[in-house]
């Protein structure tokens, strides 16, 4: 059995590309990034990876026992099986594109998600700006039917590893566009830009981890607007770059939300979407998108007419 | 073991790279110093944020900005980007000759030394503030 971790290849790489990626900088865009910005996003990756290997077990020994029960069998060297490694692949980044949509339209994933959108910028370090609390969600559960079907834990471990790499390089203002082809099939900086941006048109966009094609087909797709200059980040920026409170903030705000609440509404604040009160004191990103199109007249995303996108999570489908 | 040296240099890597982004002077520090400042500043806090009076402080560190509702934003640098709060009836200001001392009530965004011209009037819209704001 294959004992390989993608990710812990690629670190050299990853630091070699952020350096590079400064210099672009220095001589480019100096905005682009900023010290103390720069020392969380990657406190953020080095605590995740820390994180990973202390509550991952749990995870690994859920699937291992789930592996028990597969509907296909790839046999006992299943890693010879050359055609399931891009199956799985392929299947795998389906999974991620809808943990990834889970992740913004239910409050709980959110909690964790958001530490990777806190920082107001959008750089190689922002990729490395990864959640410590994964676990603390059901965001795991996704990969369950991929163990049922057959796929190994180990070669979905892989396969997750290599989509994880693949996104590192999107999170860049220095490519303004790959070649038209690339961005009709793949995720790229300029899908990715749109899923980091806080513009009202753009929020809850381009899920996509490698390949765009699922929000194209389940009706989350918008492309970048060159006219529009793009604000990072969340809704309601920090505005502080204390680490534990990055990491944090929205758990405490959730719990907070749901031990103040009527008892009737408690649940909602932990199932539905960012932003959502039951007074309706709050905004969620449809209700700043309907007021933005309100205001200014302009058209958002087309209406998606996508099977799926009728049983979209906590309502994500648009409301015009 | 592994994870242990994995993680001290991971660290390394980590601070080196911070520090190399503080010594090549990346980051700027953007300046609130005119009213499309304010105004671009407070559309990027709230979209759709309409001011209609505003001050900047006299080092262009943060700005205040009411809109036609009679709700009052803070606006403060943070690193080389700009934070702001709608400010709630939590909200607290002090004045002291030009400097106003704005706490959002929001302890994790903290508070806010603001040299302004009109800081007694901007303290005392501050303190106000009850939830119920008008124009």
């Amino acid at each position: 059995m294959p004992d390989f971790s993608p990710t812990q290849y690629a670190v050299p790489l990853f630091v070699v590309a952020v350096l590079a990626e400064m210099i672009w900088a220095k001589f480019r865009a100096p905005e682009a990034y900023e010290p103390k910005d720069t020392l969380v996003s990657l406190a953020f990756g080095l605590g995740s990876t820390v994180a990973g290997a202390l509550l991952g077990g749990f995870a690994l020994a859920l699937f291992i026992k789930a592996y028990e029960y597969r509907i296909f069998d790839f046999g006992p060297e299943w890693w010879t099986v050359w055609w399931a490694w891009p199956v799985c692949f392929v299947l795998d980044d389906l999974k991620y594109y809808w943990v990834h949509r889970a992740g913004h339209r239910i409050r709980w994933m959110w909690a964790s998600h958001v530490n990777h959108h806190s920082s107001q910028h959008y750089n190689l370090s922002t990729a490395l700006r990864q959640t410590w609390t994964g676990m603390f969600t059901f965001g795991f559960l996704f990969a369950v039917p991929l163990v049922l079907l057959g796929f190994h834990p180990a070669m979905i471990a892989i396969c997750g590893g290599f989509n994880l790499i693949y996104q590192f390089w999107i999170h860049t203002e220095a490519i303004k566009r790959m070649p038209a082809w690339f961005e009709a099939v793949m995720n790229t900086p300029s899908h990715h830009r749109v899923h980091h941006a806080t513009n009202p048109r753009y929020l809850d966009r381009n899920y996509a981890g490698v390949f765009i094609v699922w929000d194209r087909m389940f009706g989350t797709f918008t492309p970048e607007v060159d006219d529009e200059k793009i604000r990072y980040g969340i809704v309601k920026q920090l505005g502080s770059f204390n680490l534990l409170w990055a990491v944090f903030h929205e758990w405490i705000g959730m719990l907070a939300d749901i031990a103040r609440a009527p008892w009737r509404h408690k649940l909602s604040y932990l199932l539905r979407e960012p932003g959502w009160s039951h007074d309706g004191s709050r905004e969620t990103s449809d209700m700043i998108r309907a007021k933005w199109q309100a205001r200014t007249g302009a058209q958002a995303a087309p209406l998606a007419s996508s099977v799926a996108d009728r049983n979209a999570i906590a309502e994500a489908r648009e409301a015009f | 073991m592994d994870l242990l040296v994995q993680t001290a240099g991971s660290l390394a890597a980590i601070l080196a790279l911070a520090g190399l982004a503080w010594w090549m002077k990346l980051g700027g520090t953007p300046r609130l110093e005119s009213e499309d400042a304010v105004r671009h500043a407070a559309g990027e806090v709230e979209d759709g944020f309409d001011p209609v009076t505003w001050s900047w402080d006299a080092e262009g560190a943060g700005a205040l900005a009411r809109d036609a509702e009679g709700r009052i934003m803070v606006i403060r640098r943070h690193g080389n980007r700009f934070a702001g709060r709608i400010l709630g009836p939590a909200a607290q200001a002090q004045a002291s000759g030009g400097t106003l001392v704005v706490d959002p009530g929001e302890r994790r965004f903290g508070t806010l030394s603001l040299a302004l011209s009109d800081a007694q009037a901007w303290a005392a819209a501050i303190n106000r503030i009850d939830g119920r704001q008008d124009a």
